[in-house]
C-alpha cells in the first residue's frame, strides 16, 4: 500500500510538471497570434473558474453572478488608471482589493441564510452592476464603453501582448490554484467542507459557519476581481453589457462543475473543454441561436447525470479497476458512509447520497 | 410634478404591480412546495408571450384566446418537468442543483425562441393599443387594464384554489411541513407536481398579458427575473400572500420613483430592497418558519 | 472531440495515476489537442501572402444572431450583394474578391476575436467593419494593431472618433450629432413665435441613439427652445409608460426620439395612450423600417426621421446598385445594405488607385493614406473625412406626407413639403 502510494505521488508530480511544461511552451506550439489569443481567453476562463471555485467547490453554495466581480475589478483596474492615474498592477491589485472589501456587506446579506437567497443576490447583483454602470456614464462611460490603456507600450506588438498576457493569465492562475491547494489541506478547508456535506451537523460539532463561508467568499470576490482586471487590461475595452452578463458567469459554473467542483484542476479542465467548445460550437452552428440550446443542454445533462464533474466521475471508473484500499482523500459524506457500510461491493453512490440527504433533512 | 402626473404613476404602478404579483407568486409556489428557485419562470413567460404572438399573427384572432391552450398546455409541462427533472435531483442538493438545472431550461427555452422566431422584438398589433380612458384626469390604457384583469382574475382563482379545495389544502401541508403531510396521507410527489403546473400556469396568464402591451424578444426574461426574484424575498419564500402584497408595494414604488430618478435607476428598487430585506430581516416581511432556513 | 479527449487521458490513467495526477493529464492533453484542432482549419491561409492572381479576401465580422442580427444580416446582404456586383464586373484590380464572413453573436470579445482570427489565420488582404457601435471600438482596435485600414459601414457615434484611432472611416454621410442637421436649419428660420417652444427628448442609453437626439437638442436649446423632458431609458426598455407619463404632462411642442425600432413603437403606442399630442415627432432609424406604418397603422402622418439614403437618391452609381440590389433580392435596398455597399466602394476606390489589396503594412497604410486625402463617389453621395475618420456631410429629412415616407429637407432635394404642424396621432 505505501508502495503503491509513492508510485501515485510520482505520477502525480510527474502529471503536474508535464502540465507546467505544457503551458509554458503553448505561446511557442501556437501556429498564429488566433490561436494564442484564444489561449489567453482559455486561461482567463480558467483563472475565473478557478476563483468561482473557491466559494462553489469549498462550500457548495452555487453563485451564479460572479461575472459581477470579475467586471468590477476589470472597471476598478481602468478607472484607477485612467481616473487617478495608478500604475497598471497596482491598479489591478487595489481594485480587487476594493471589490473584496465590497464583497463584506454582499457576503454578509446573502450568507446568513441558506442558500437560496445566495443565488437569488447573486443573479440580482449582476443585474444591478449592469444597470448602474450602463447608466452612471459620467464615471463608467456608460453604453458608450471605456478604453482600458495598455500597461505595454506601442513598441510591444499586439502577437506579442497575446504572449505576454498569456504567462501573466498563467501566473495568476497558478496562484489561485496554490491558495485553493492551502486552503483545501487546512482547517479551515475542513471547515468549509463540512458545510458542503452538511451545514447543520458542521455548525453543530463548531464550525463557525458562517464567518468561515464569508470568508472564502471574500477571498473568492477578490480572485475573480484579479482575474477580470487582468482580462481587462489585456482586451482593452470594457462595454458593461459584455462585463455585466450573466452569461459569463454561468460559464464559470459550467467549467467548474464539468471539471469537478470538488477538485483542484476541475475549473482548470472544465474551462479547456468548455473553451475549446465554445470555439468549435461556434465555428459549427455560428449563424443560429443554438450556441445557447448547447450551453442550455450541456448544464443540464451536467447537472442530471454528472453533478461531481468529469475528474471524479473518471476516478470512479479506474477505481474500479483498482484493487480497493485506494487511498482517497477527497471523499463526500456519502462516499464515506458507503464505504463504512459495505466494504466488498461498491455501492450505488446516487442512493447513499439519497439516504445521507434524508439524514440531513430530518 | 404635478398631482396628476403622481395620480398617472399610481394608476400605472398598480396596473403593473398585477402583473408582478402574478408572477411572483407562481415563483414562489414552486419555493414553497419543492424549495427550488425557478430561474426558467420568466423565460416560460416570454415563451407564453410568444405563443400569443404567433397565435394572433397566424390565426388574426386576440391573443387572449391564446390562453385556451397555453394555460392547460403550461400546466403538464409544468407536472412532467417536476416529476421527470426536478424529483431526479438529490435532496441534500436540491436547491442549488434545481437553480442551475431551471437555468439551463431558460437558456434552451431563449435559444430556441431566438432560432425559431429570430432576435427580432416582436409586438402584437391590436386595433385597441392605443385606446385610453379617463379617470379622475389619469388615463388609463385598455389594453393595460385587460392585462391587469387577468392577472387579478388569475390570482384570485390561485387563492381560491388554495383556501377551497381539498387539493389546496394538501398543498398547503405540503408547503408547510412535507413530512407531516405524508403521515397524514397526502401524496407530497403528486402533489408538488400539481402545484409546478400550477406556477407554470401563472407564467401563461402573465405571458399573455404581457404581450398585450409590450414588445418581445428572446432575451427579455433577464429583464423579468431579477426584480421578480427580489419579491419573492421580500414577501418571504414560499408565502404566496406576500409575494402579492411586495410586488404591489414594489410596483407602485418603482412607478413613482421613475419620475425623480428617471426610469434606469428606478429599477433599483427591487435589488435595495432585496437587500435591505437580507440586512434587517431575512426571513421576508411574511414568511414563516419555512424562509428562516433559506 | 470531448470524448476524444477523454479517451486519451484514460490511455495514460492505466499507469496507476490518481485523481490529481490524472486530471492534470487530461488537462494537458486537451491543451495540446486544442492548438492542434483549432489550426487545422488554416490550410492555405497564413499571414500577409500576397498571390498576385487568386481572389483578394476580404475579412468581416457581421453580428448575424443576438441583439444586433437584424441590422447585422443587413449589412451582410448589402456586402454579398457588392461582391457579386464587383465580380459580375470585371473584379477589383482585375481580381475575382471573397468575402470572409463570420458571426459575433453581437458580443464584443467574439468581434475581437473574429479579426484576430481574420487577420492571422485566414490571411485575409482587406478588412471591412462590423455593425453596431458597440462592437466597432475593440475591432478597430484589432484592425488598428496589425495596420489594417478599417472601413466601417456602422458606427456613427462622435465616442468612436475621439478614440485615436487613424486607421478609421467611417462609410456613410455624417455622424450621429449632425443627423437632424436639416430639421435644426428650417427651425431656426421659422419666425419666431411659430418656432416650438419647449421640447420633450427620450433616448436610448446607445451611443448612436442618444447622439442623433442630443445633435437636434444642443441645436434647439442654442435657438431658445426649452428642454422640458429629458428621458435616456436602457436598450432592454419595454415600458414605456412612466416615460410617456412625462412626456404627456411637460405637453412638449415637439417630441424627439432617439431610438432605433421597437422603442420607438413603443414610445409613439403610450403617449398615445395617455393623449399627448405634440406638434412635431421626430424619430431616428425607426420610421424609415418597412414595418413602422403597419406597427403604428394609420397615425403616421407627420412623422420626422432623418436617413442617410434612399433609393430614390440620383448619386451616379446609385440607381445601378438599386437595380443590381432589387433583382438579387427582389426589394430594394435599406440604410444598412446602402452603408455596407458604400463600405466596399469606398475600399474599391482606394484600392484601384494605389493598386494594391494585400495585408502587408505598407499597402494598407496607402490605403489609410489615400482615403485621407481624397473623395470618394457613393450610393450615398460624395464621401470625404476628417482626419478622425468623420464623414463631412449630412443626412436627409424624411417624413409621412399622405402615409408614405418621403424627403421634405432639404428644399433642394424634397419630393414633398415639409408638414410643419403635426397631425393627431
Amino acid at each position: 500500500m505505501t508502495a503503491s502510494r509513492t508510485v501515485n505521488r510520482g505520477v502525480k508530480i510527474v502529471g503536474l510538471l508535464a502540465l507546467i511544461a505544457l503551458a509554458l511552451a503553448f505561446p511557442s506550439l501556437a501556429p498564429d497570434p488566433f490561436i494564442l489569443s484564444v489561449g489567453v481567453v482559455i486561461m482567463s476562463y480558467a483563472v475565473l473558474a478557478t476563483s468561482w471555485n473557491f466559494v462553489g467547490g469549498f462550500t457548495g453554495y452555487i453563485s451564479l453572478g460572479h461575472a459581477a466581480y470579475s467586471g468590477l475589478g476589470g472597471y476598478a483596474t481602468a478607472l484607477l488608471i485612467l481616473d487617478a492615474g495608478l500604475n497598471p498592477w497596482v491598479a489591478m491589485l487595489l481594485g480587487a482589493v476594493g471589490v473584496a472589501l465590497l464583497a463584506v456587506p454582499i457576503g454578509i446579506a446573502s450568507l446568513r441564510v441558506r442558500g437560496a437567497s445566495f443565488v437569488i443576490v447573486s443573479i440580482a447583483l449582476v443585474l444591478i452592476m449592469l444597470l448602474a454602470f450602463q447608466s452612471w456614464g459620467s464615471v463608467t462611460g456608460g453604453s458608450n464603453g471605456l478604453r482600458v490603456p495598455r500597461p505595454f507600450g506601442p513598441e510591444v506588438l499586439r502577437p506579442e501582448q497575446h504572449e505576454r498576457f498569456f504567462y501573466l493569465h498563467l501566473a495568476l492562475l497558478a496562484i489561485a490554484l496554490f491558495t485553493w491547494w492551502a486552503i483545501d489541506r487546512s482547517r479551515f478547508g475542513i471547515g468549509l467542507k463540512a458545510i458542503r456535506e452538511d451545514e447543520d451537523k458542521a455548525e453543530a460539532l463548531g464550525v463557525p459557519t458562517f464567518s468561515y463561508k464569508l470568508a472564502v467568499f471574500v477571498v473568492s470576490a477578490f480572485f475573480t476581481a484579479l482575474g477580470g482586471g487582468l482580462y481587462a487590461l489585456w482586451f482593452g475595452f470594457l462595454d458593461p453589457i459584455f462585463q455585466f452578463s450573466i452569461l459569463v458567469g454561468s460559464y464559470m459554473v459550467l467549467m467548474s462543475l464539468l471539471g469537478g467542483i470538488r477538485s483542484l484542476f476541475g475549473p482548470l479542465l472544465g474551462a479547456v473543454i468548455v473553451g475549446y467548445a465554445l470555439e468549435f460550437f461556434k465555428a459549427q452552428y455560428g449563424d443560429t441561436q443554438f450556441h445557447l440550446v448547447a450551453l442550455g443542454l450541456l448544464l443540464a445533462l451536467v447537472v442530471l447525470f454528472m453533478p461531481d464533474g468529469i475528474i471524479p466521475a473518471v476516478g470512479q471508473l479506474v477505481a474500479r479497476f483498482r484493487p480497493q484500499a485506494a487511498s482517497i482523500r477527497e471523499q463526500t459524506q456519502a462516499e464515506l458512509a458507503a464505504q463504512r457500510r459495505g466494504e466488498a461491493s461498491e455501492p450505488d453512490r446516487d442512493d447513499a447520497m439519497a439516504v445521507s440527504g434524508e439524514e440531513a433533512r430530518r | 410634478m404635478s398631482g396628476s402626473l403622481i395620480l398617472q404613476s399610481v394608476v400605472l404602478g398598480v396596473l403593473l404591480g398585477g402583473l408582478y404579483a402574478l408572477l411572483a407568486a407562481g415563483l414562489t409556489l414552486y419555493f414553497g412546495v419543492m424549495r427550488v428557485v425557478m430561474i426558467a419562470h420568466s423565460a416560460f413567460l416570454i415563451l407564453a408571450a410568444y405563443l400569443a404572438w404567433y397565435f394572433t399573427s397566424q390565426t388574426g384572432l386576440d391573443p387572449l384566446f391564446s390562453l385556451i391552450i397555453t394555460v392547460p398546455l403550461f400546466f403538464v409541462a409544468g407536472v412532467v418537468m417536476q416529476r421527470l427533472l426536478i424529483s431526479r435531483l438529490r435532496p441534500a442538493t436540491l436547491t442549488m442543483m434545481s437553480v442551475l438545472l431551471t437555468f439551463s431550461i431558460a437558456l434552451v427555452i431563449e435559444g430556441m425562441l431566438g432560432f425559431i422566431f429570430s432576435g427580432t422584438q416582436r409586438r402584437i398589433q391590436l386595433p385597441y393599443s392605443g385606446t385610453s380612458f379617463e379617470v379622475f384626469g389619469a388615463n388609463i390604457a385598455v389594453v393595460k387594464l385587460i392585462a391587469f384583469v387577468l392577472a387579478a382574475a388569475s390570482l384570485l382563482a390561485l387563492y381560491l384554489i388554495m383556501k377551497r379545495t381539498r387539493f389546496g389544502q394538501a398543498l398547503r401541508a405540503t408547503i408547510q411541513h412535507p413530512e407531516a403531510a405524508r403521515l397524514v396521507g397526502v401524496n407530497t410527489d403528486r402533489v408538488a407536481g400539481y402545484g409546478f403546473g400550477l406556477g407554470l400556469a401563472t407564467a401563461a396568464v402573465g405571458g399573455t398579458a404581457l404581450a398585450l402591451d409590450s414588445t418581445i424578444y428572446p432575451s427579455l426574461h433577464w429583464h423579468w427575473i431579477g426584480p421578480l426574484m427580489a419579491i419573492i424575498v421580500v414577501g418571504g419564500l414560499g408565502s404566496i400572500p406576500g409575494a402579492a402584497i411586495a410586488a404591489m408595494v414594489l410596483g407602485i414604488g418603482q412607478a413613482l420613483l421613475q419620475l425623480p430618478l428617471g426610469t434606469t435607476w428606478a429599477q433599483t428598487i427591487f435589488y435595495v430592497a432585496l437587500f435591505a430585506t437580507l440586512m434587517l430581516r431575512p426571513q421576508g416581511f411574511f414568511g414563516g418558519r419555512l424562509a428562516q432556513r433559506f | 472531440m470531448i470524448g476524444h479527449e477523454r479517451r486519451e487521458g484514460r490511455g495514460h490513467r492505466v499507469g496507476g495515476a490518481w485523481k490529481r495526477g490524472s486530471s492534470a493529464v487530461v488537462a494537458g492533453v486537451a491543451a495540446l489537442t486544442l492548438a492542434g484542432c483549432l489550426s487545422s482549419g488554416s490550410a492555405g491561409g497564413g499571414g500577409g501572402d500576397s498571390d498576385e492572381d487568386g481572389p483578394i479576401t476580404i475579412g468581416i465580422s457581421l453580428p448575424l444572431t443576438g441583439d444586433f442580427s437584424e441590422p447585422g444580416k443587413g449589412v451582410q446582404r448589402g456586402y454579398e450583394a457588392w461582391a457579386a456586383y464587383v465580380n459580375e464586373n470585371g473584379g477589383l484590380l482585375g481580381r475575382e474578391v471573397e468575402l470572409k464572413i463570420l458571426d459575433d453573436q453581437s458580443n464584443a470579445d467574439r468581434v475581437a476575436s473574429d479579426y484576430e482570427k481574420l487577420i492571422n489565420q485566414d490571411g485575409v488582404d482587406l478588412v471591412f467593419g462590423p455593425f453596431s457601435t458597440r462592437l466597432v471600438v475593440p475591432a478597430a482596435q484589432v484592425a488598428q494593431d496589425y495596420g489594417f485600414l478599417f472601413v466601417e459601414p456602422a458606427g456613427a457615434a462622435e465616442e468612436i472618433f475621439t478614440q485615436g484611432f487613424d486607421n478609421l472611416f467611417y462609410a456613410a454621410p455624417a455622424v450621429a450629432q449632425d443627423h437632424y442637421d436639416y430639421l435644426a436649419d428650417y427651425i431656426e428660420q421659422m419666425p419666431e413665435a411659430e418656432r416650438p417652444k419647449t421640447a420633450a427628448y427620450a433616448a436610448m442609453d446607445d451611443p448612436f441613439a442618444q447622439g442623433t437626439a442630443y445633435g437636434l437638442k444642443d441645436r434647439l436649446e442654442e435657438m431658445g427652445v426649452e428642454t422640458v423632458v429629458d428621458e435616456v431609458y436602457p436598450p432592454n426598455t419595454t415600458d414605456f409608460s412612466s416615460i410617456a407619463n412625462k412626456i404627456a404632462d411637460s405637453d412638449a411642442d415637439i417630441l424627439v426620439g432617439g431610438t432605433q425600432y421597437q422603442d420607438a413603437v413603443n414610445l409613439i403606442v403610450a403617449v398615445r395612450q395617455l393623449g399627448y399630442q405634440p406638434r412635431m415627432a421626430a424619430f431616428s432609424t425607426a420610421p424609415t423600417n418597412p414595418e413602422f406604418p403597419e406597427a403604428i397603422g394609420a397615425q403616421t402622418e407627420g412623422i420626422i426621421s432623418p436617413t442617410g439614403y434612399t433609393p430614390e437618391a440620383s448619386w451616379e452609381t446609385n440607381a445601378e446598385f438599386v437595380e443590381f440590389y432589387t433583382e438579387m433580392h427582389g426589394t430594394p435596398p435599406n440604410e444598412d445594405e446602402a452603408n455596407a455597399w458604400t463600405t466596399g466602394q469606398v475600399v474599391a476606390a482606394a484600392v484601384e488607385a494605389v493598386e494594391c489589396a494585400d495585408a502587408s503594412p505598407e499597402c494598407q497604410q496607402s490605403l489609410i493614406d489615400w482615403l485621407r486625402e481624397n473623395e470618394v463617389q457613393t450610393v450615398v453621395g460624395p464621401l470625404s473625412w476628417d482626419e478622425a475618420g468623420r464623414p463631412q456631410g449630412a443626412h436627409l429629412i424624411q417624413q409621412y406626407v399622405d402615409g408614405e415616407i418621403k424627403i421634405v429637407l432639404p428644399e433642394e432635394a424634397a419630393e414633398a413639403d415639409f408638414i410643419a404642424e403635426k397631425p393627431a396621432w
